[in-house]
């Protein structure tokens, strides 16, 4: 062993942590069994516009319905017989090409709600429409498992609801080295220093206000210490979405035995002028998911991450006046890792001759599927504990 | 009154209590504080701002949406002054026991709009109640325009009823879930129909309310909206449900349905909110030291008990929306009808390091990172912007001259049990003895750096 591994293996054992009594009353689930395969969930904010994403170019209602919006066949790159892709999202396309990437069409929930908020909610907690929960998905799935803080980054300066847990919740981690800082405060050590064998933690709020300052420093300090070292070798735009699919890939590539990783894009909500607008934020994703899967392969680690990407909702068949469309209700979503079992389109394309009264795509396919087949067949974990009921598995995976 | 209880009293109904104060009120007896808290709250204040600017906006334009747009950002921008105003009546108040009450009640009756207008409204209702009759308070927030728009009142018509209203009533704002069925939604809601909102604020209309005869908790007739809320009333889990919710935001959030009980029955008598709180206030369990320093500070409680030792300005007030935002609670936009959860949920491992470097960072004027909040609305380029700059608050303007006027006659022991109380453990109290001949300038950052602070 070198001695500055050495140096840095020592400080990251000893340190300021010594396991506190009250900590060691956790089982924790020994994390071999949890597999080796990690998840990167991208959130599109605002209601992505999934017809004009994978466009049916075959359906006459789909023309009929944007006269002005609508892409016409001559700028599409063919998926297959009724499916295409907007020739400005080719590196999405090449990814295709190359069996990465699994389109499941008609994704919702029942009695789907037109509310950013309130769909992002049910997105992220995972729950029916009329229910409210304070803890998102990923947030269970570390607080059933009892994991560290660390096993989910949100790769963001604040953590969102989808990894807040009861008890144990993920961390946010934009910035590796800031993070590290802040946790490392002179103060803030000396404070845990003392306390760690102190039977007054055992005190509800208290305790648990200090099991949470012990799970930040030694999370921060784990990534930190585990990613610091690590220097892509792939190019990367410079916007704050592949900003942070490259801090990501960075973590992946550095072999941290994070579970889940959360990145967010913003700017969907198209009601205004939609075509040059979503033009762009197509473009940026689709670079930004090229480029990451692109360091992801240079690592080898792609075949062992899935990507799942998804928005709170899909909008409106029929264009509105201004050149845009109005929130709608079901819509694809995106999954991409390198050994799919049904690579393509997985489904049906949706059936734009039956909406919903408001005029948008009915759902075949409730999201919590998707999830309890990611929770299950990927991360190893039990979905009926985490979803609280039961889903019918999907088979893309 | 002991220091220690009239410290517990101004952490419950207030945001702490500093030295001198607690060497003026520890005269009075338990029930003198109490009466006096009472009395002060009568001469409430309103929180509203002027919105003559919406009508003004955009009048040259000819195209709607844009015309829209643009109110709509006017909307937002009074929104944010609407939300600083809170903050500043919670910075100087003289009226806590009210401006508690507000608050608590915000986070029961829970609505948001992205109307000024219509905000301003409900916050005057939640005003007008806050302290007053229940019954009333029930009846007004239905005619509330606000809360008819935010959970669909305005859709529901004789032909098709919409029951969230109804059900929201029920299972978040009177009994609570399992307390009653699915029928009694039903049922309710087509006592509710035709109670929409208009421009000029709540209106009937008959044509679309169902006059015909519901059946509801076990009794029958045409009731309409009012006579639900009073069979809601006469049920004792209506006084069971707000009691244990009183108790976990003011007493300890763990309930005790022995005094939750003997709540609920002073409650019943006539559902008067102030003989409730005066009950709790004056109860002696309320001393107890098992509910002192038990309850984890809300980020609007934690930023105001700053404020009070050290004000603090902001230099851009769009840091100060930032700083809400990343503690997880921004007033004036819950997170949904059902509120902020609070306590425990308030924390994680990023909000507590956050939280325990906010007053070092304010006294000190450090930058802390944070992240921008961006609406759903916001297109990408904005977004990214935002990003780019680095999103720090900076505070410039410290009042310290304020501060050292608090601190005459005062000593650093003092200042120690205003603001963490006197029962710390003796770990936090070896940390704390090697400061207490510091200035009392650095002694209060130190202590207001403890987690011990972050508690109530």
């Amino acid at each position: 062993m070198k001695r500055r591994d050495f140096i840095i293996n020592s400080s990251l054992a000893s340190g300021m942590l010594f396991v506190p009594s009250f900590l060691q009353a956790f089982e924790k689930i020994p994390k071999n069994k949890l597999g080796h395969k990690k998840l990167v969930v991208i959130q599109l904010s605002g209601g992505n516009d999934g017809l004009n994403t994978i466009v049916p170019y075959t359906n006459d209602i789909y023309y009929k319905k944007r006269p002005k919006i609508a892409i016409s066949k001559n700028d599409l790159l063919r998926l297959n017989g009724e499916m295409g892709i907007p020739s400005y999202m080719s590196p999405l396309k090449n990814l295709y090409d190359k069996g990465y990437l699994s389109i499941i069409n008609n994704v919702g929930y029942p009695n789907p709600v037109r509310s950013h908020f309130r769909s992002a909610d049910i997105w992220q907690t995972a729950t029916d429409a009329n229910e409210y929960k304070s803890t998102g998905w990923i947030g269970d799935y570390i607080d059933v498992n009892k994991l560290d803080s660390h096993m989910a980054i949100d790769v963001d300066n604040k953590l969102s609801l989808a990894l807040k847990g009861k008890d144990k919740s993920g961390i946010a981690a934009f910035d590796a080295k800031l993070l590290y800082r802040n946790s490392n405060d002179p103060f803030f050590k000396k404070v845990l220093n003392k306390h760690h064998l102190d039977e007054h933690l055992n005190e509800e709020n208290l305790g648990y206000l200090y099991k949470q300052m012990i799970q930040a420093e030694s999370s921060a300090s784990y990534i930190y210490q585990k990613s610091k070292t690590y220097k892509s070798g792939t190019k990367y735009n410079s916007n704050s979405f592949e900003k942070q699919l490259a801090t990501t890939a960075t973590f992946i590539n550095s072999h941290l035995e994070t579970k889940v990783y959360y990145v967010s894009m913003g700017g969907f909500d198209t009601h205004v002028g939609q075509n040059n607008k979503h033009k762009r934020l197509m473009t940026v994703l689709s670079n930004g998911l090229e480029n990451f899967v692109n360091d992801l392969k240079a690592n080898d680690t792609f075949k062992d991450t899935l990507i799942m990407v998804f928005s709170e909702f899909g909008r409106r068949v029929e264009e509105n006046a201004g050149m845009g469309t109005d929130h709608g209700a079901a819509n694809n979503l995106f999954l991409l890792t390198e050994n799919l079992k049904k690579p393509g389109i997985y489904n049906n394309t949706p059936n734009l001759a039956d909406l919903d009264k408001n005029g948008d795509v009915k759902y075949d396919v409730d999201f919590r599927q998707v999830y309890s087949t990611v929770l299950e067949k990927w991360l190893e974990a039990d979905p009926k504990k985490i979803l609280g009921k039961s889903f019918e598995n999907l088979n893309f995976i | 009154m002991k220091n220690h209880h009239l410290i517990h009293l101004y952490n419950r109904v207030g945001f702490g209590i500093l030295p001198k104060e607690v060497q003026k009120l520890n005269k009075l007896s338990t029930e003198e504080n109490v009466k006096l808290l009472f009395k002060k709250s009568k001469k409430r204040k309103s929180i509203k701002v002027d919105v003559s600017s919406i009508e003004k906006v955009g009048l040259s334009i000819e195209d709607k949406n844009e015309r829209r747009k643009l109110q709509q950002k006017e909307n937002r921008r009074l929104l944010n002054d609407l939300n600083v105003k809170w903050f500043d009546q919670l910075y100087t108040s003289k009226t806590l026991l009210h401006d508690k009450m507000r608050l608590f009640w915000a986070n029961h009756f829970v609505c948001s709009s992205n109307s000024t207008i219509q905000t301003i409204e409900y916050l005057s209702v939640i005003e007008k109640h806050a302290l007053g009759n229940f019954k009333d308070f029930v009846v007004a927030i239905s005619k509330n325009p606000m809360m008819i728009r935010y959970l669909n009142n305005q859709q529901n018509k004789k032909e098709h009823p919409n029951e969230n209203y109804a059900r929201e009533l029920m299972e978040l704002f009177t009994l609570g879930v399992g307390n009653y069925t699915e029928k009694d939604i039903k049922e309710s809601a087509r006592a509710f129909t035709g109670w929409f909102s208009s421009k000029n604020g709540f209106t009937f209309k008959s044509k679309f309310h169902d006059f015909e005869s519901k059946t509801f908790l076990g009794k029958t007739g045409d009731f309409d909206g009012t006579d639900i809320i009073n069979i809601i009333l006469e049920q004792e889990q209506c006084s069971l449900f707000i009691s244990e919710k009183i108790y976990k935001e003011f007493v300890n959030p763990k309930p005790n349905q022995k005094h939750i009980k003997k709540m609920a029955k002073v409650f019943r008598k006539n559902y008067e909110i102030a003989d409730l709180m005066k009950f709790v206030l004056t109860a002696d369990w309320f001393y107890d030291d098992e509910n002192i320093g038990v309850k984890i500070k809300s980020p609007v409680e934690l930023l105001v008990s700053i404020h009070n030792v050290i004000p603090y300005e902001f230099k851009r007030e769009r840091y100060f929306q930032y700083l809400q935002f990343n503690l997880g609670q921004k007033l004036l936009y819950p997170p949904n009808v059902a509120g902020w959860p609070g306590d425990k949920q308030w924390i994680d491992a990023n909000t507590i390091m956050l939280r325990l470097k906010l007053a070092s960072s304010i006294a000190q004027q450090k930058q802390i990172e944070l992240e921008p909040e961006s609406a759903f609305e916001d297109d990408f380029e904005t977004i990214n912007k935002r990003k780019k700059n680095k999103a720090y608050f900076i505070f410039t303007t410290l009042d310290w001259q304020a501060f050292d006027h608090k601190t005459i006659g005062t000593k650093n022991k003092d200042w120690q049990d205003a603001l963490l109380g006197t029962k710390l453990n003796k770990q936090t109290q070896e940390i704390i003895n090697p400061l207490i001949n510091n200035s009392t300038k650095d002694f209060c950052i130190a202590i207001m750096s403890i987690p011990e602070y972050q508690m109530c």
